[in-house]
This record gives structure tokens, C-alpha cells and sequence, in this order.
């Protein structure tokens, strides 16, 4: 403190500059350790382990990419899913989670380091977390400052929507792509301020990276020509603009098309042709403006007219291409998911399968409030803040938080690339919350005892963010002259900006707020982000961490631990060929691949209506034609969940209208009615008899009534329809523990080889084989 | 001309043959002049489908003779239920419209005359309501030919096949008459000429715009309205709207016990009710605003009490708001957010 009061002119603010900076790292490295241990519940209170259902099919990629290399990798069928179509592993996965998973256990085994795959993959969500949470700081200083950057990270470090997706074990594409989703948006806000090739580069490549991991890419490629078209609009267009969203285009489809899974999807599909569109905006435009340059104004109106006129031609044929191009495509050029964001009722109607998953049903307010907490509170005033005054950079974190919160309002799912923006919104909201309560607090004591050197010293630590939002400025504006000589207009337009940041910070000395108020609304701050940090702990260990693998529940007895699911994996892989075909509801596909190592006939990559539809149906038949189907898919077991004896709600009897609705839009003569009494879907005897002879309904209450002699249905709450009946097609070979998975093996046909013992026995002796016509040929 | 007489007379005999033999094969004049009374009837409606009172359902269903050559799809309507938004009684109805109207579009020649869509009002008919047994709305019948008691309900359209509206019903109508509906043809929302015209306003509006662009001087330099945009995006969102308009939530609900009570807050996170949507979205937003407000606008305030009494009331709402979210998520959702204090302290 004695260095910062000392009288030379030049040292104190350097000093301080120093210990700022190295105070942020500091507390970066905080916040990076936050993230990362906030995320360990999982591993703490159950195992490090992989959790629910996707991580499993990612963690047996990355098992087969560490094995046998990445060409392998990049041309793997695998054989063992989709029976008996298979699937093309390399050319329809998103390979950047797992390469990044991989690359690091190379590296970490290249280093004599022996940790084991599952380790590695485990681990990557909480790491990479860490990152995001500093890209966070990144692109937040570039918009106000690194103030609000710090802030903006440390929420984003325990936000809990991207804790529900990111907690160690929970190895999926989100983990890596929300680094990747920040990060771009950083670099682009980063060559927007700059100018500089070298970012734009530097963006193309976090492009790229973002394509890899994850399908909603199609976000940045379609947030980033909203804002260029934006700035555009507003009158905002400069070079560096042109700069940051040119190469982008160029470069980033190149490279996107590099990926197999999205291939020449980067220029047919119409997600992509936003970008496109605006590429021709921007070159009509920066023609306009360079012609502008160039000619004086009389010429230029004179050439106004030609060029608008021109290009306006231009755009009005490339628009009719475009349109002509979407509606030729059979959905109108747009995938079932994005038709669902633009339209939000078109999935319900049209794509059971894409409404059937409940993390794309649309949240109501507490959702918000579990998910972001109490920075839905924060983020109006983020959003104030940002547009006073507007810069290119904060127009574009308000057309991203509009954007994610418009369409986390129609998917739940999408809540997760809200996350951020809330966090860098909020972030800055607090920022600037703090630096004008501690502002007027300091200013105030100040004016007791020393009125004039405080009063400086604060309102250069108020106006920290401001000062480097115009050395940024200053920055441009130098690299602009070096670039061209020739914009005029533009430097007048800068000399107005900047004058009135000086005036302002000449005005700033009197904007203080009263003493006692600002320190009580300071403590109400204070209190609200321990109340956030609280919600976020609590989230992150009781609600988001369960592996879904292995459950607890905790009662008066105890903790309980079902582990029912890698119980009757580990009974496949032991007690079953290893050719041997496993039909389950897609949702078990993943993990019967993974752990048990056993043929699936679907899985969660539903990439295949009919063929889960088929899987439906025969879930919805009576045995006998189930039989047949799944006979005719060479499935040898049946799997089922079920949760009635325990309570365990997300078991197939609660997912079975799904199957029949899906089973239904392939094969008609499934219909929902049927399974419905009186548009109610009941499992007691008031069920209709379809229900009652329906497989799912026979293999999860099978013997059921056995257990407490009345057949009592935890979930449902009501005792079953239909107790006492006998299998006839399908024999009961494993039910675990707490009965939540139960495995049937398909009987074989015996009536060929009955028929030929019945011709045995008929040459031996006649008399006997009449008695048996009435029996059943199944048995 | 003898040749040319005798057929000419050859030819008005067979026309005078079969006519009478496709009279006798219809059974009898009366059918014939039913199917065209519902076809003149069905002429004279807008979208096709034919008002019916007492007067008329003893026509054409009770006193015609079964098997009737055409089938009825009846709609019951009353306009005294109208008021009753949940009961959707005119949409539906307007949605039973468009299906008659695509049917008729779609159906020309004889299948068109198979199957007429008809409503019939309560107030005005409530002796047909009880020829029906119909006590319940909505309620929509389809009187096949074969049916000669109408309290017979198993021409009856369930809820779930008017659950996707025109779309649904339709597809009833062709399971159960195995005639085709075809494609619903829905009036677009712009009839051509209007389209005309807004095409033709754009272009000439255009230049203009393009002009005023170029100058920065329309409403969109005005950084307020983009701000007032994202507010209310913003605001519209966290409010859940969009789960109401796909989920088709009403604003508030009845109370089950109490009738006279209305129920605003819904308890179980998976649904939310309008009100409380917006209710909650106000109070998100509201303390934002306020925060926003004192930091940006109050700070240039000269007047030190009008600060401090400004600031305290902001600061005393904003409590208030968040206090009440809490509470309204605690007992909304049932979670119990707890700290985690280190076991020492205990």
C-alpha cells in the first residue's frame, strides 16, 4: 500500500497494473480449480465411473481408438449395434470428444504416465470445464473489461446447468463443446476488436474444433451471421467486421466439410445457408463502402444507386436459389431438430421419436431458476449494461443471450448453451453492480479524510474496464490507418467515441450513490451470490451427480445401492454367447454394447426410425408375434427394465406409449387407442386387454405377484391388471436383484422338431400322439 | 332419315331404360331427392357443412330408411357453451369446417355425395341432443348409413381424434368411411391479392430503405428498441411461454373443491400454468431492471434523500422478488437446498 501512495506519476499505476494482473491469474487458477473439484461429487459419493446412457458408446469409441489407432478408428464398422445393418462408426460420430479424450491419454501415457482409458475419459468433463470457464474470462474482458471477465468466470466455474452436463463420468459431447462453443465466440470477438487475420485464423480453427464435437455447431454458424447482418443494419459495418466473418466463412466451411459425419452437409443443408447469404451481404456492402472511399459524394450517390441496384439484383437471385433449394429437400431442407426450434409444435406433431426424449421438451420458470439460479435475476441488468454504451462486441453478447433464451425456451436442452451467456451477462451486471456501490462507498470515506487523490484513484479503478475498451480503440484505429489510408468518414465517426468516454469520466466523480444504501445493497449482492454458490454445490452433489448406472436411495435403514444395471450386464457377458443378438428399448442399447459386449438390435444413436419402430412393435404385440419379430431378427434375449418393485420411475413400462407411438408411425396397426382406457394409460385391471397381453406389459410383470402376493406397482401405484399368467414364448433366464432389469431368452421352435418326433413316434407307436394336439407346438 | 329416326328413337329408349333401372336400382325417388336436398343444402353453407334442426335430422336420419346412401358427420354445437374456453367448442368447430371444406375440394363427383358433414345447435334442437344421448360436449357423431339407432355411439369421434384438429378428424373419417379426405386445405392466412399487395409494397419500399440505411436514421439505429427487444425476449422466455403455447396451458385453472376458487400456482415442476409463468418471469426480470436501474440512472441523480429512498425501496423489491422465487421454487419443486457447513461446526 505505501508503493501505491508514493508521489511519482508513472510507478503506482504500473505497480498496480502488476499486482492486478497477477492477482487475476491467481484467482483465474482459482476458478479453474473450483470447476474442476465442484465436479467431483460424482467420483466422491459413488465411483469413478461413466455415467447414463451416450458416455458408454463414447467411452467404447475411445476404448477402440486407443486400441487400434486413429485410420482404424476413422474406418470402423462396427457390427455389433443395429443388427443386422450395423453402423459406420467413423463417418457418423462427432469425433472431437473422443480424439480429445484420446489425445490426452497418448500424451499421458507418452509421459509414463499409466492411467487407464475410463480414467481419462472420466476425468475430461471437469477439465475441460476449467477451460471454458476461462475462455469465459476471455471473451468477457474483450466485451467490458477484465472485471466482469473474472466475474463472468467465476459463475460460469459452478453454473449448475453446465455442472448437469460436465460432472466427472459424464463423458459426452457437450463436456468438450462448450469450451469449444466459447472459445470460438472469444476468437471472433477477439478479431472483431482487432482486426487481425491472425485471429480470424485462429477462429476457423475453434471453428473446426466446435464442428468436431458437437451438432450444435449449427448455433455459431448461424449466431455469427445474425450479428454480422446486425452490424450491418444498424450501420456498424468496418473492415474488421469483414475480417472476422469472411475468413470465418471461407475457412470454417472448408474445414467443416472435412468432417465426415457433416461432409458436404456444410453446403447443402439449409442450417448452413444463413452464412452463406450473409457472405454476400457483406461484399455487396464493404463494395458499397469501399466505393464510398474512393469517390467523392456527388460520384458517390451517382454510384450508389448503380451498385445498390446491382446488388440487389445479386441478392434478390440468390435468395430465390436459396428458397428454391430448401423447399426442393424433403423437410424443406431443415432437420426434424432445427424445424422444432423455428416451429416449436412441429415435433410434437410430426416426430415422435424426437418428442419422446425429455430433455427436448420445452422448461417451465423452474427450470430456469434450478438450472441458471439466480443469475436469471442478474442478466436484465447485464443486458443494460451492454448496450451503454453499445460496441460491437456487447451487441453481439445481447444477440447471444436472446438467441439461447429464445430457444431454451423451446428445448430444456438447449438451457445448456444459454448457460454461458448467462454467466458473461450476469458477470458483467455484477461488475458493474460492484465497481458503482464500492465506487460511491470508497468515494464517500474518502471525501472525509483525503478528498482530491481518492477521488482519482477511484474513479480510474471504476473506469479500469472503460480505459481498456478505448486503448482497444485506440489499437483499431491504428491498425486501420496502416491498413487503408482512405476512410475518411470512419475516423470522424471514431473522434465523437471517444470524446464523450473522457467526459464521462470527468462526470464520473460526482456519480456516487449514498453511503448506507450502497453498503447495504452491497451485502445484498454479497448475499445472493453465497445464495448461488450454495444452490450450486447443493446442485452439483445431490442432483446432478447420480450416474444413473448404479442408484442410491436414502431411507431410515440407510443408504441403499441398487446396482441392478451392471449386475445383469455383467450376468450377459458371462452367461451368453458372444454372438449372441439382446433386444431392449433403444435407451439400454449403448450400455448392453459397452459393458455387456452382446449384439444390439438398436441403440441411442436412433438413426433408424423403422428399425426402432420394429423394436417397438414387437414390444407392443401379443408374444406370439413378438416372437416372430424378434425371431426374424435372430435375438436370442429380451431385455426389460422395471422399476415397480422398487420405484424406480424411468423404467419401460413409462417409456412403453413411446414405443407404441413410435411402433405406430411405421406399422399402423399398432394403435395408441388400443393401449388407452378412456385416454388414460393404466396398468391395473382396468387396463384394456391389449395392454394386458402386450410382451412389455407380460416380461415386466412376470411372476411379479410373487413378490408380495399382491402385485403391488410401485411407480404406477396400483396393484397390477393381470397377476398370475404363463409365458409362452419367451422363458425367464436372470431378473436381478431389486428386479430392475429382467433378461428373457426367446424359446426355441420346437414344433419342427416335434414334427419329426412325432414321425418317430408314429413309427414306433400311433396311440400317443393325438393327446398332445391341444397342447401348445411353442412349448 | 328412316336409319337416322329409328336411332335416334333406339337411343331414347335406352336412355329412358336405364333411367328408370338406375331408379329402381336406388331403391326408391326419395332417396334420390334426400341426396339432393343435402347436396343444395351443403351448396348453399360456405365451408360445406349443413345446419340441421329437429326438423331435419328426423328428415334425413330418422325417417329416411336404412341403409341411408349417404352417412352424416354430426357436430353438436352450443353457443351457450362458447364462453367456456376449455370446452375449444368454436375452434373445434371451425377446424370441422375446414375438414368439410377439404372434403368437398377434394371429392367431385359421386364419393362426394357419400358423406355430408352437418351441426346441429343445442338451443335449437335439444330434442335431437336427446335422440342422441348426447349430454356431454364436445361431441362429434358419424351416423353411418347402416344405423338406424341413433343413441348408438359408436360413430362417436374421441377426444384423441380431435386432438390434432382438422388433421385428426380426418383421418377418423377415413378409417371409418373408407372415403378419402385428401390433403386438408387450410385458407392460407394472406389471401393472393393481399399477398400482392405487401409483395408489391416491399419492392416499392425498399429503395427507400435502403436509402434511410444508408443515411442511419430508422428505428433500428435506435438502440432502445433493441433493447426493449431483448428485455422482452428475454422476459417472455423465463416466463415459460413457450411451454404454454405448446403445451397449450391455460392462464389459470379451477379449483377442483371450490369452484369459485381460482388456482394460479401449480405445485409439480413439470407443468406451470400461464399466470404463474408470467407472474415469475415478472419477478426475474423485475429485480435485473431495478439493479440496472441504480447503477445507470440513479447514480446521476443530484438529490441525495431521492437517492437514498430511491435505492432503498429498489433494494427492498428486489429482495422481496427473490425472497419470493425461492419460496414459490421450494414449494413448486419440493427440493430442499441445503448448505453444506463443515462437520465441525455442528
Amino acid at each position: 500500500m505505501a508503493a501505491l501512495e508514493s508521489p511519482q506519476p508513472g510507478t503506482p499505476t504500473a505497480m498496480r497494473n502488476a499486482f492486478g494482473n497477477v492477482l487475476s491469474v491467481l484467482i483465474l487458477v482459482l476458478i479453474g480449480v473450483l470447476a474442476f473439484s465442484i465436479r467431483l461429487f460424482s467420483v466422491i459419493k459413488y465411483e469413478s465411473v461413466i455415467h447414463e446412457f451416450d458416455p458408454y458408446f463414447n467411452y467404447r469409441v475411445t476404448q477402440f481408438l486407443s486400441k487400434n489407432g486413429i485410420y482404424e478408428f476413422w474406418n470402423w464398422f462396427d457390427d455389433r449395434t443395429w443388427y443386422p445393418l450395423g453402423r459406420v462408426i467413423g463417418g457418423t460420430v462427432y469425433p472431437g470428444l473422443t480424439l480429445t479424450a484420446g489425445t490426452i491419454w497418448w500424451v499421458l501415457n507418452s509421459l509414463n504416465i499409466p492411467l487407464s482409458v475410463e480414467t481419462v475419459c472420466v476425468f475430461t468433463a471437469p477439465v475441460f470445464s476449467a477451460f471454458a470457464s476461462w475462455a469465459t474470462y476471455l471473451l468477457t474482458k474483450e466485451v467490458k473489461g477484465s472485471g466482469a471477465g473474472l466475474a463472468a468466470a467465476a459463475l460460469l466455474a459452478m453454473v449448475p446447468s453446465y455442472i448437469s452436463r460436465s460432472v466427472a463420468g459424464s463423458y459426452d459431447n457437450e463436456a468438450v463443446a462448450i469450451f469449444a462453443l466459447i472459445f470460438t465466440f472469444y476468437l471472433y470477438i477477439k478479431t472483431l476488436n482487432t482486426g487481425s487475420l491472425f485471429y480470424a485464423t485462429l477462429n476457423a480453427l475453434a471453428y473446426f474444433y466446435m464442428v468436431c464435437s458437437w451438432g450444435g455447431y449449427t448455433f455459431i454458424i448461424n449466431l455469427i451471421p445474425m450479428h454480422v447482418l446486425l452490424c450491418i443494419v444498424t450501420g456498424r459495418y468496418s473492415p474488421r467486421l469483414y475480417i472476422a466473418y469472411a475468413p470465418l466463412v471461407v475457412l470454417g466451411t472448408l474445414l467443416a466439410a472435412l468432417v465426415p459425419v457433416v461432409g458436404f452437409n456444410a453446403v447443402l443443408t439449409s442450417e448452413h445457408f444463413a452464412s452463406f447469404l450473409v457472405f454476400i451481404i457483406i461484399h455487396v456492402v464493404a463494395l458499397v463502402y469501399y466505393i464510398k472511399g474512393i469517390l467523392s459524394p456527388k460520384m458517390f450517390k451517382v454510384a450508389v444507386t448503380l451498385v445498390v441496384s446491382i446488388g440487389m439484383v445479386v441478392c434478390f437471385i440468390v435468395v430465390a436459389i436459396l428458397v428454391a433449394l430448401v423447399a426442393s429437400s424433403p423437410t424443406g431442407g431443415w432437420s426434424g431438430r432445427s424445424l422444432s426450434l423455428l416451429d416449436p409444435t412441429y415435433a410434437s406433431k410430426y416426430i415422435p421419436i424426437i418428442a419422446s426424449v425429455s430433455e427436448h421438451q420445452p422448461p417451465t420458470w423452474p427450470s430456469y431458476f434450478m438450472d441458471i439460479n439466480v443469475l436469471a435475476f442478474l442478466v436484465p441488468a447485464g443486458i443494460i449494461a451492454c448496450f451503454s454504451p453499445l460496441s460491437d462486441a456487447s451487441s453481439f453478447v445481447v444477440l447471444y443471450i436472446v438467441m439461447s433464451v429464445y430457444f431454451s425456451g423451446v428445448m430444456v436442452r438447449l438451457m445448456l448453451v444459454l448457460a454461458p451467456a448467462a454467466c458473461i451477462m450476469s458477470g458483467i451486471a455484477l461488475s458493474q453492480a460492484f465497481d458503482v456501490f464500492t465506487g460511491s462507498i470508497k468515494y464517500q470515506l474518502g471525501a472525509s479524510s483525503n478528498s482530491t487523490d481518492d477521488a482519482e484513484d477511484n474513479t480510474s479503478t471504476n473506469n479500469a474496464p472503460k480505459d481498456d475498451a478505448s486503448a482497444g480503440k485506440t489499437d483499431k484505429g491504428e491498425e486501420i490507418v496502416k491498413e487503408r489510408s482512405s476512410k475518411k468518414g470512419k475516423k470522424k465517426e471514431r473522434e465523437p467515441a471517444d470524446k464523450p468516454s473522457v467526459k464521462s469520466k470527468i462526470k464520473k466523480k460526482a456519480l456516487v450513490l449514498p453511503l448506507e444504501a450502497s453498503i447495504v445493497a452491497l451485502l445484498l449482492l454479497i448475499m445472493l451470490g453465497a445464495f448461488y454458490v450454495i444452490h450450486c454445490v447443493w446442485a452439483a452433489a445431490e442432483a446432478y451427480s447420480a450416474p444413473s448406472i448404479v442408484l442410491t436411495s436414502q431411507s431410515r435403514d440407510g443408504l441403499h445401492v441398487f446396482d441392478d444395471f451392471r449386475e445383469s450386464y455383467a450376468w450377459l457377458s458371462h452367461n451368453t454367447d458372444v454372438d449372441d443378438k439382446v433386444a431392449s428399448w433403444w435407451d439400454y442399447g449403448y450400455q448392453t454394447t459397452a459393458m455387456a459386449n452382446r449384439t444390439v438390435i438398436v441403440d441411442n444413436n436412433t438413426w433408424n426410425n423403422t428399425h426402432i419402430a420394429t423394436v417397438g412393435t414387437a414390444m407392443s404385440s401379443p408374444e406370439k408375434a413378438a416372437w416372430e419379430i424378434f425371431n426374424s431378427l435372430d435375438v436370442k434375449y429380451v431385455l426389460v427394465v422395471f422399476g415397480g418393485l422398487i420405484g424406480y420411475p424411468s423404467d419401460d413400462i413409462n417409456k412403453f406409449l413411446w414405443m407404441v407411438r413410435i411402433g405406430g408411425g411405421v406399422f399402423p396397426h399398432i394403435k395408441e387407442a388400443d393401449y388407452l382406457r378412456d385416454g388414460q394409460y393404466r396398468i391395473d385391471s382396468e387396463a384394456t386387454p391389449t395392454m394386458l397381453n402386450c410382451l412389455m406389459y407380460k416380461l415386466s410383470y412376470y411372476r411379479f405377484v410373487e413378490t408380495d402376493g399382491k402385485g403391488y406397482d410401485r411407480v404406477r401405484r396400483t396393484e397390477i391388471g393381470k397377476k398370475n399368467f404363463k409365458l409362452t414364448h419367451f422363458e425367464e433366464v436372470f431378473t436381478s436383484h431389486h428386479w430392475m432389469v429382467r433378461i428373457y431368452k426367446l424359446k426355441p421352435p420346437r414344433n419342427r422338431i416335434r414334427g419329426r418326433t412325432k414321425k418317430l413316434k408314429s413309427k414306433t407307436s400311433s396311440g400317443l400322439s393325438s393327446k398332445s394336439v391341444k397342447k401348445n407346438p411353442w412349448i | 332419315m328412316a336409319v337416322k329416326s329409328k336411332l335416334v328413337s333406339l337411343l331414347f329408349l335406352v336412355a329412358t331404360l336405364s333411367s328408370t333401372f338406375a331408379a329402381s336400382f336406388s331403391n326408391s325417388d326419395s332417396d334420390s331427392d334426400l341426396l339432393n336436398e343435402l347436396v343444395s343444402l351443403r351448396s348453399t353453407s360456405e365451408s360445406g357443412v349443413i345446419h340441421l334442426d329437429d326438423h331435419g335430422i328426423s328428415k334425413f336420419l330418422t325417417s329416411a330408411s336404412t341403409p341411408r346412401p349417404y352417412s352424416l358427420l354430426v357436430f353438436f354445437d352450443a353457443t351457450q357453451l362458447h364462453s367456456k374456453n376449455e370446452l375449444r367448442l368454436q375452434e373445434l368447430r371451425r377446424e370441422f369446417g375446414i375438414v368439410s371444406a377439404s372434403f368437398l375440394a377434394n371429392n367431385n363427383g359421386s364419393e362426394g355425395t357419400k358423406l355430408f358433414f352437418c351441426e346441429i345447435e343445442f338451443s335449437q334442437s335439444q330434442s335431437s341432443f336427446q335422440l342422441f344421448g348426447v349430454n356431454a360436449l364436445p361431441h362429434i357423431r358419424l351416423v353411418s348409413p347402416s344405423i338406424s339407432n341413433l343413441r348408438d355411439e359408436s360413430g362417436q369421434m374421441d377426444q384423441s381424434d380431435y386432438s390434432r384438429l382438422a388433421e385428426s378428424m380426418a383421418e377418423f373419417v377415413e378409417q371409418r368411411t373408407k372415403l378419402k379426405v385428401g390433403p386438408i386445405q387450410r385458407p392460407p392466412l394472406l389471401s393472393k391479392p393481399q399477398i400482392g399487395v405487401i409483395v408489391a409494397l416491399i419492392v416499392i419500399a425498399t429503395p427507400f430503405v435502403i436509402k434511410r440505411v444508408l443515411k442511419g436514421e430508422t428505428i433500428l439505429h435506435d438502440s432502445r428498441l433493441w433493447l426493449s427487444g431483448a428485455i422482452f425476449i428475454y422476459f417472455f422466455s423465463v416466463a415459460g411461454t413457450m411451454h404454454n403455447i405448446i403445451r397449450k396451458m391455460p392462464m389459470f385453472l379451477q379449483d377442483r373443491n371450490d369452484p369459485n376458487k381460482l388456482v394460479f400456482f401449480y405445485q409439480g415442476s413439470g407443468m406451470q400454468l400461464g399466470a404463474e409463468g408470467f407472474a415469475v418471469g415478472f419477478l426475474y426480470t423485475v429485480v435485473g431492471l431495478l439493479l440496472a436501474f441504480v447503477t445507470n440512472v440513479l447514480v446521476r441523480v443530484k438529490n441525495l434523500t431521492a437517492q437514498r429512498l430511491i435505492m432503498l425501496l429498489a433494494l427492498f423489491i428486489s429482495f422481496w422478488a427473490v425472497k419470493k422465487v425461492v419460496y414459490l421454487d421450494n414449494w413448486k419443486t419440493g427440493y430442499g437446498i441445503h448448505p453444506y457447513w463443515p462437520s465441525s461446526w455442528r
